[in-house]
C-alpha cells in the first residue's frame, strides 16, 4: 500500500480517517460493556481490509471514544453495536445528539430481534426525538458508493449460517437497512438490524466462516465509510 | 499691492516688461553719449585725485558714486524704450468662453454663487470690465459645458450643464474664430474639468495657433467645509446572495475628527451602514463596508454620506453605481485524490447555494472514482478530464489531496491553462498528497499557485504537521471571502474564537504579486504559515488553502450547532472563486454609468470551445434602450488584441440600457454575453468642484496667457492688449522717465554729498 511506511510513523492525530467505536453505557448487570463486543479484533481486521481495498488514509488501530467526550466531534464517523443493551446517560444522549446534528455519521450494527430493536428505538428517540427511522431504499447512493450492492444479506454471527444452521438470532429473521435522515435529507444514522457485520469482519480469516458473508460485510462497511466521508 | 509698487517705480505694469523688448532711441549718436559719459567720469576722477585731504578709500567711494550718477544720466540720454506689440483697437476679436455648467451655481464665497461674477461682469453691458474690453476688441461670447455654443445674449446662460469640457470649448472657439484676427481667448470657469476628451490635445492646437488663453478662475481653491464621496470600488458583477465588499474613498475639508454616517442603499432599502470617524491629519479616509446582493439583475446601488451642517456642496455626498447580480449556476469540479471528510463538509456548506454546483470526483482506490452530483451519466466517467473542452466546462476547480504524478504532463498544463487561458478559478487544498509533498514543485501547476513550493521553508516532503490558529491579515479583514460577520470587528472576533485547524503542508512563502488573506500560527512554529493566499494568473485566479480539515469549524465541540461560520466561509470562498469567470463570449462596457448622450463603448472577448481567442467571428451587439427600442450594432475585431471586438453607441435616453452580444463562427453559435449601462444624471459637476487653480495656471502658462481671479481681473483688458496675435502695431514706450531712475540718481548724488560733508569737503 502506498505510503505505508510513512503512515505507520505518523501520529494518530493527523489521519484522514479513524474507525471510531462508540463507547456507551449499557444496562447495568446485563451484558455490561456491550459496546466492546468483538473489540478490538473486528476493528483491526476491518481496517486492514479497508486500507487494502481503498486508498483511505485510515488509522490502523482501534479507536474507541466515549459519547460524552467532546473529542468525539473530531471524528465524524462512528460505529456502535449491540445497541439492544444500550442505556445512555443524559450526557451521552446530549453528546450524541450534538454530534449527529453537527454533521457526524453513526453506523449501528449487531442487534437482533424485536426486543433489542425496542431498546434501541427508545434510546435513539431520546437522542433524536424529532426524526423518524425509515427504510433505506435499495437504490440509495450508500449502496453504490464503492461497491454496487443489490441485496442486503443477513450476516450471521460466528458459528451460524454454516451447514443447516440458521443465520438469524432470536426473532430477527429478516435483515434490515434503515436510516435516520435530517431535515435536509442527510443520512445521519445507518441501522443494520438483524445482522452482524462486526462478526464477519472479526472472523473473516476463519476458514469456517462463509466467505460470502464476510465479503458482503466488507463491501457494506467500505460503502458506509466512503459514503459517510462524502455525504 | 506689489504690482502697484512696481508700476509706481517702473512706470508700467510687469506685463509690459514681460511682453516688450528693450531698445534705445537716442537722438544723439551712441558714441557721443558714451564719450560724454566717459569725459564726465574722467573729470570726476581727476578732481578727486587732486583733493589732498582724501585718502585712497575715500577717493574710490566718491569717484564710484560720481561715475554711477553719470552712467545713469548717460543711460537716460540714450533714451531707452520698450518695444511692445499692441492690438489695434477694434481691429481684433476676443473670444470669451463662459462656463455654463452646474458647478457655477456653487456658493463657496459667502452666499453668492460663482455665476454671479459672470452675470455682473459679462452680462451687463455697462459693466467696467466689459466696457474696457469692448473699447479694445470685438467680443465674441461662447458658453460651454458638455457642449459649446455661441452666446448671443446673456440670458442664454443657464448654469445647468452636466459637465465641463474645457478642451472642447477651447478647440471650438479657436476653430470658429480661426478666420478673423484673434487677440486671444478668455476662459471664465472654475476649472473643474470632468470631460473624457483630452485637454492636452486641445491645448496643443491652441498653442500651435499662437492664441493666448487667459483664464479667470472662479470659486475657492479649497472649500471651508465639505465631504465628498470621491470614489467607490465595488465589483461589477456578483452572484446572487454574495457578500459585496465596498471600498469608499471619502475626502473632507475642515471636518477632521468628526463622525460621519455612510449608508448603502439598494432600491431605497438600506443594506449597510457605517459610522466613521474622519482622520484629523489626512483629508481622505478609506471606508470599508460590505452588503449582501440579495436581488438578481442589474441593481443601482446608492452610497451616501449624511451631510453635515455648513457643507458647501451636498450633491457630492452621493454616488450611484451599477451592480449586476447574476443568478446563474457556476459549476465547480472538486477533484479529491482520497476519501476525506473535507468533501462531505464542503458539499454540505454550499448545498443550499443556488448559484454553485460542486461536482465531486473522488478517487477511492487505484483507478477507481466516485462521482457525486454529476449532470449526466457520462460526465467524468473516465476520471479526471483529459481534454480542455471537458475541463473548461467548469468555472472552478478544487484540487484536494492528489499527487502530481497522478496527472499526465498535459493534464497539469491543462490545469494551468484552465486558470490562465479559460479564466477559471483554481483552489488547491492541503493534504498529505498536496503542494510540495505531492510532488508539484517544478510543474506547470506550481507556476499558477500563489505560493512557492520549492523554497527552503516550503519544501516539505513529509512529516510536517501543525495545528494552527487562523487569523486574517489586514487585507483579509475586509475581503469578501474572509469576512465572517456583518462588521469588520465582529468578523475579527469570530476568527479569534474559531478552533484550530491542521496542516500537513509547510507553506510560508507567497509569490510577489500574491495576496495573503489568512495566516496560521502554531505554538512551535516561529513564522506564520500561509492559510489562504491568491494571485491572478492570466485571465483567472489561483488560490492556495493548505488546510486539511477546515471542517473543524463545523464539527468542533466549541462550535454551536446554529453557527454558520463554516458555511459562510466556504460559500464566500467558492463564490469569489468563480464569480468573474468569463464565458465564451464575455461583454464589458466602458462605464457602468454614463451621462445622457454620452458615448458607450462595448467590448466583447470571444473564444472558441477550448477558449482560444477567435478573430473571425460574427459578433453583434443588441442594445435595448430604456424605452424598449432595440438596435443591432455589428462589432468589429479591434486588431490590437486577439478575440477582442468593439462597438459603440450613444445613450440618448435616461435609464437602463441592456447590451446583449451574440457571436457565431461559420454559422455555429458560440454563445452570448450581457452587460448593462445606466444613463442619466451623474452629478459629475459636484465632484472635484473646487476651483482648479493649477489647471487654469497651466492653461495660461502653456499658451502665453495669464491667470486671473475676480480680485485681479481688472487688469485683464490692458493685459490682453499686449499680444502678437491678431492685428497689432509696434508701440514704443519711453523708459528714461521711469521714477526709479530719478530715485537712483538722487540717491547717488545725495550719498556723495553726505559723504563729502562727513569728510569735511565743501
Amino acid at each position: 500500500m502506498r505510503q505505508d511506511l510513512e503512515d505507520s510513523q505518523r501520529e494518530p492525530a493527523n489521519r484522514a480517517f479513524y474507525f471510531t467505536r462508540a463507547q456507551y453505557t449499557s444496562w447495568e448487570g446485563r451484558r455490561f460493556g456491550s459496546w466492546a463486543v468483538d473489540f478490538p479484533k473486528a476493528d483491526r481486521q476491518f481496517l486492514i481490509g479497508l486500507r487494502h481495498l481503498t486508498n483511505i488514509d485510515a488509522y490502523e488501530q482501534e479507536h474507541p471514544v466515549r459519547l460524552d467526550d467532546p473529542e468525539l466531534r473530531r471524528f465524524p464517523f462512528l460505529y456502535a453495536l449491540e445497541v439492544g443493551y444500550m442505556s445512555l446517560t443524559a450526557p451521552e444522549v446530549e453528546g450524541l445528539r450534538q454530534y449527529l446534528l453537527a454533521g457526524g455519521f453513526l453506523v449501528i450494527d449487531d442487534f437482533w430481534g424485536s426486543r433489542e430493536w425496542d431498546n434501541f428505538e427508545v434510546e435513539i428517540r431520546r437522542v433524536l426525538p424529532e426524526y423518524a427511522i425509515v427504510d433505506i431504499d435499495p437504490t440509495h447512493p450508500l449502496l453504490r458508493a464503492f461497491y454496487h450492492i443489490d441485496e442486503i444479506l443477513q450476516v450471521p454471527a460466528r458459528g451460524r449460517g454454516v451447514g443447516n444452521r440458521p443465520t438469524w438470532e432470536r426473532d430477527g429473521y429478516v435483515p434490515a437497512l434503515k436510516g435516520i435522515f435530517d431535515d435536509d435529507g442527510r443520512l445521519m444514522v445507518v441501522i443494520n438490524w438483524n445482522t452482524d457485520l462486526g462478526d464477519a469482519w472479526e472472523w473473516a480469516e476463519d476458514p469456517w466462516y462463509p466467505i460470502r458473508y464476510s465479503n458482503f460485510a466488507y463491501q457494506l462497511g467500505v460503502n458506509m465509510i466512503v459514503y459517510g466521508m462524502s455525504h | 499691492m506689489l504690482e502697484k509698487l512696481f508700476q509706481l517705480l517702473f512706470k508700467y505694469r510687469p506685463v509690459v516688461f514681460e511682453q516688450g523688448r528693450l531698445g534705445f532711441e537716442s537722438p544723439w549718436p551712441v558714441t557721443l553719449v558714451l564719450l560724454l559719459g566717459a569725459t564726465a567720469a574722467g573729470i570726476a576722477l581727476m578732481v578727486y585725485a587732486r583733493t589732498r585731504q582724501l585718502d585712497r578709500r575715500d577717493r574710490l567711494i566718491l569717484t564710484s558714486l560720481r561715475i554711477a550718477a553719470f552712467a545713469i544720466l548717460a543711460l537716460c540720454l540714450a533714451r531707452p524704450i520698450l518695444v511692445i506689440a499692441t492690438v489695434v483697437p477694434q481691429q481684433n476679436f476676443l473670444g470669451i468662453l463662459i462656463d455654463d455648467s452646474r458647478s457655477m451655481k456653487i456658493a463657496d464665497q459667502g452666499d453668492r454663487p460663482r455665476s454671479d461674477f459672470v452675470l455682473e461682469h459679462f452680462a451687463e453691458q455697462d459693466g467696467a470690465l466689459l466696457q474696457a474690453l469692448s473699447e479694445r476688441f470685438k467680443l465674441r461670447f461662447f458658453r460651454f459645458s458638455e457642449t459649446v455654443a455661441r452666446l448671443q445674449q446673456a440670458d442664454e446662460l443657464t448654469f445647468a450643464g452636466r459637465r465641463s469640457d474645457l478642451g472642447r470649448a477651447l478647440e471650438t472657439a479657436r476653430r470658429e474664430l480661426g478666420a478673423v484676427p484673434l487677440a486671444g481667448l478668455v476662459l471664465v470657469t472654475d476649472g473643474a474639468d470632468n470631460a473624457e476628451s483630452s485637454l492636452t490635445d486641445a491645448l496643443l492646437q491652441v498653442q500651435a495657433a499662437g492664441v493666448p488663453v487667459h483664464t479667470v478662475g472662479l470659486g475657492r481653491p479649497r472649500f471651508d467645509k465639505d465631504i465628498a464621496l470621491e470614489r467607490v470600488t465595488v465589483p461589477r458583477t456578483v452572484l446572487e446572495g454574495s457578500s459585496v465588499a465596498v471600498d469608499l474613498t471619502v475626502t473632507h475639508r475642515g471636518l477632521g475628527g468628526e463622525t460621519i454616517r455612510v449608508t448603502v442603499e439598494d432600491a431605497g432599502r438600506i443594506v449597510a451602514a457605517e459610522e466613521v470617524r474622519l482622520s484629523r491629519n489626512a483629508e481622505a479616509d478609506l471606508v470599508r463596508t460590505h452588503f449582501a446582493a440579495s436581488e438578481p439583475g442589474p441593481r443601482l446601488i446608492r452610497f451616501h454620506v449624511t451631510p453635515v451642517d455648513g457643507e458647501v456642496v451636498r450633491e457630492n455626498n452621493t454616488i450611484e453605481t451599477l451592480l449586476v447580480v447574476e443568478d446563474d449556476r457556476r459549476r465547480i469540479l472538486y477533484f479529491e485524490g482520497e476519501p476525506r471528510f473535507e468533501v462531505k463538509f464542503v458539499r454540505r456548506a454550499v448545498a443550499d447555494d443556488e448559484n454553485l454546483r460542486v461536482v465531486v470526483l473522488q478517487r477511492t482506490a487505484e483507478d477507481k472514482f466516485y462521482r457525486i452530483d454529476v449532470d449526466d451519466p457520462d460526465e467524468l466517467s473516465a476520471g479526471f478530464p483529459t481534454t480542455r473542452e471537458e475541463l473548461f466546462r467548469y468555472h472552478g476547480l478544487i484540487l484536494g489531496s492528489v499527487e502530481a504524478s497522478f496527472f499526465t504532463h498535459d493534464q497539469l498544463t491543462m490545469i494551468a491553462d484552465f486558470v490562465s487561458r479559460r479564466g477559471g478559478g483554481m483552489l488547491a487544498l492541503g493534504g498529505r498528497l498536496a503542494f510540495a509533498r505531492g510532488g508539484y514543485a517544478g510543474t506547470a501547476l506550481a507556476e499558477a499557485l500563489p505560493v512557492y513550493l520549492d523554497s527552503e521553508t516550503n519544501s516539505d516532503t513529509g512529516g510536517f504537521f501543525a495545528e494552527v490558529a487562523v487569523e486574517p491579515t489586514s487585507l483579509g479583514r475586509a475581503h469578501p471571502v474572509t469576512q465572517l460577520a456583518p462588521s469588520m470587528d465582529a468578523s475579527e472576533a469570530r476568527w479569534k474564537d474559531l478552533p484550530p485547524v491542521s496542516m500537513l503542508n509547510a507553506v510560508r512563502d507567497v509569490k510577489p504579486g500574491a495576496s495573503t488573506l489568512l495566516l496560521g500560527r502554531s505554538g512551535e512554529s516561529r513564522d506564520p504559515l500561509v492559510v489562504l493566499a491568491y494571485q491572478r494568473y492570466g485571465r483567472g485566479k489561483a488560490l492556495a488553502f493548505p488546510v486539511q480539515d477546515s471542517w473543524m469549524w463545523q464539527m468542533h465541540a466549541d462550535i454551536p450547532l446554529e453557527d454558520q461560520t463554516h458555511e459562510t466561509f466556504w460559500r464566500q470562498l467558492l463564490r469569489w472563486l468563480v464569480t468573474d469567470v468569463p464565458n465564451h463570449v464575455s461583454v464589458s462596457v466602458s462605464t457602468d454609468r454614463v451621462e445622457r448622450d454620452g458615448l458607450v463603448s462595448v467590448t466583447a472577448d470571444v473564444s472558441d470551445s477550448g477558449y482560444v481567442k477567435l478573430n473571425g467571428a460574427d459578433v453583434t451587439a443588441t442594445v435595448t434602450s430604456p424605452s424598449g427600442a432595440e438596435r443591432r450594432v455589428p462589432m468589429e475585431w479591434t486588431v490590437q488584441r486577439d478575440g477582442e471586438y468593439r462597438a459603440a453607441f450613444v445613450a440618448d435616453e435616461d435609464g437602463l440600457y441592456d447590451v446583449h452580444v451574440d457571436a457565431q463562427h461559420s454559422g455555429v453559435p458560440l454563445g452570448g454575453g450581457r452587460s448593462f449601462v445606466q444613463a442619466g444624471d451623474l452629478q459629475s459637476e459636484y465632484f472635484g468642484a473646487e476651483m482648479n487653480e493649477s489647471l487654469l495656471e497651466r492653461i495660461a502658462d502653456e499658451t502665453g496667457g495669464r491667470f486671473y481671479t475676480p480680485e485681479t481681473v481688472n487688469s485683464l483688458p490692458e493685459d490682453v492688449s499686449f499680444t502678437e496675435s491678431g492685428t497689432t502695431v509696434q508701440e514704443r514706450r519711453d523708459l528714461w522717465d521711469m521714477p526709479v531712475l530719478f530715485l537712483i540718481l538722487l540717491t547717488l548724488i545725495g550719498v556723495e554729498w553726505g559723504y563729502r560733508r562727513y569728510r569735511g569737503l565743501a
